[in-house]
């Protein structure tokens, strides 16, 4: 008798710990809502809460239509060009004079070379 | 006690633990975040109205020593936004087929981190910016628009997340674009990205 009763109260735990995962599975979720919930106060909540995950996959596609019906009316194409470097013609010119000197030093290096086992050579 | 009744009794004592371990974590995490994350985005919301359609003609941000006249800015034949013009005297500029600053949506702002041979650019440092700092608008019609900032990013160009940039938004946001990150040929290859939403206005 007792050992029906207590492999009955056996059977009805497990069920019921059996209804508890889908508790477990909700167990993570609140730790992503709640980061949001931390970041969003000062900033544009709802717009990276929602959309964060989505960008990576969508930009190349968004831009290049126009959305006529928007906020914005015309969504431009691509990414803005906003900053022009000087420095890289400079850099480019001192790049191209080291390594002409870097070449330069290589080939008197090596003609030096062949000139000593040369001279070596014929006993000079 | 029989063994098998001893291994029942195991059993079921092992599967009330298991209960009772499970039950705590659940119940702190569904209360946890049902009183942090409304207030937020409520007061958010509930905080300004929205302003009437004006253009913005300056700009400035205190945090990092912008003043600036803004100009207003198109399409270029390509299709892309069009930049402000390289010169010595740099300004910002606004994008004008986007929300004016205070009105609902994404209003877009531009400028150039660097302008060439004339050395930086009015949003130089734009990558400095924090969460709360301050960048306030003049319109056209005389009042100020206030916005805090939310977030700064900087993303690779090949990347740019244009829906987060001009999708739509149900409160008034302004975004201040320019370029960052490492440079390539005459360029650069991120841009950074302020997001701001509007927290005041002065009529």
């Amino acid at each position: 008798m007792r050992r029906t009763v207590l492999s009955a109260l056996a059977l009805g735990s497990t069920i019921v710990l059996a209804g508890t995962v889908p508790a477990f599975a909700d167990g993570p979720s609140p730790v992503p809502s709640t980061r949001p919930g931390a970041a969003a106060p000062a900033g544009p909540s709802p717009v990276p809460a929602t959309r964060s995950s989505a960008p990576s996959a969508v930009p190349s596609a968004a831009p290049t239509r126009a959305n006529g019906r928007g906020q914005v009316s015309v969504v431009p194409k691509g990414a803005p060009d906003t900053g022009v470097t000087a420095v890289s013609s400079s850099s480019g010119s001192e790049g191209g004079l080291i390594g002409g000197g870097a070449a330069a030093a290589l080939v008197a290096g090596g003609a030096a070379v062949f000139v000593v086992r040369r001279r070596r050579a014929t006993g000079a | 006690m029989t063994p098998l009744s001893r291994r029942t009794f195991a059993t079921a004592a092992l599967a009330c633990v298991l209960m009772g371990c499970a039950g705590h974590p659940n119940h702190r995490a569904t209360t946890a975040p049902a009183v942090s994350t409304p207030p937020p985005s409520q007061a958010a919301a509930r905080a300004v109205h929205p302003l009437g359609r004006s253009v913005p003609v300056g700009l400035r941000i205190p945090a990092i020593g912008v003043d600036t006249p803004v100009m207003q800015l198109g399409l270029a034949p390509d299709g892309s936004v069009q930049v402000p013009p390289i010169q010595a005297d740099d300004r910002a500029g606004w994008y004008r087929q986007s929300p004016t600053p205070g009105q609902v949506g994404p209003s877009v702002l531009l400028g150039h981190v660097t302008v060439g041979a004339y050395g930086d650019g009015v949003f130089r440092h734009l990558a400095r910016l924090h969460r709360g700092d301050r960048i306030v608008v003049r319109l056209e019609n005389g009042a100020s628009a206030v916005f805090t900032v939310g977030d700064v990013r900087t993303v690779a160009k090949t990347d740019f997340p244009a829906r987060d940039v001009y999708g739509d938004v149900n409160r008034p946001e302004l975004r201040l674009i320019t370029c960052g990150g490492p440079r390539s040929g005459d360029g650069y290859l991120d841009n950074v990205i302020v997001f701001a939403t509007l927290s005041s206005a002065v009529p």
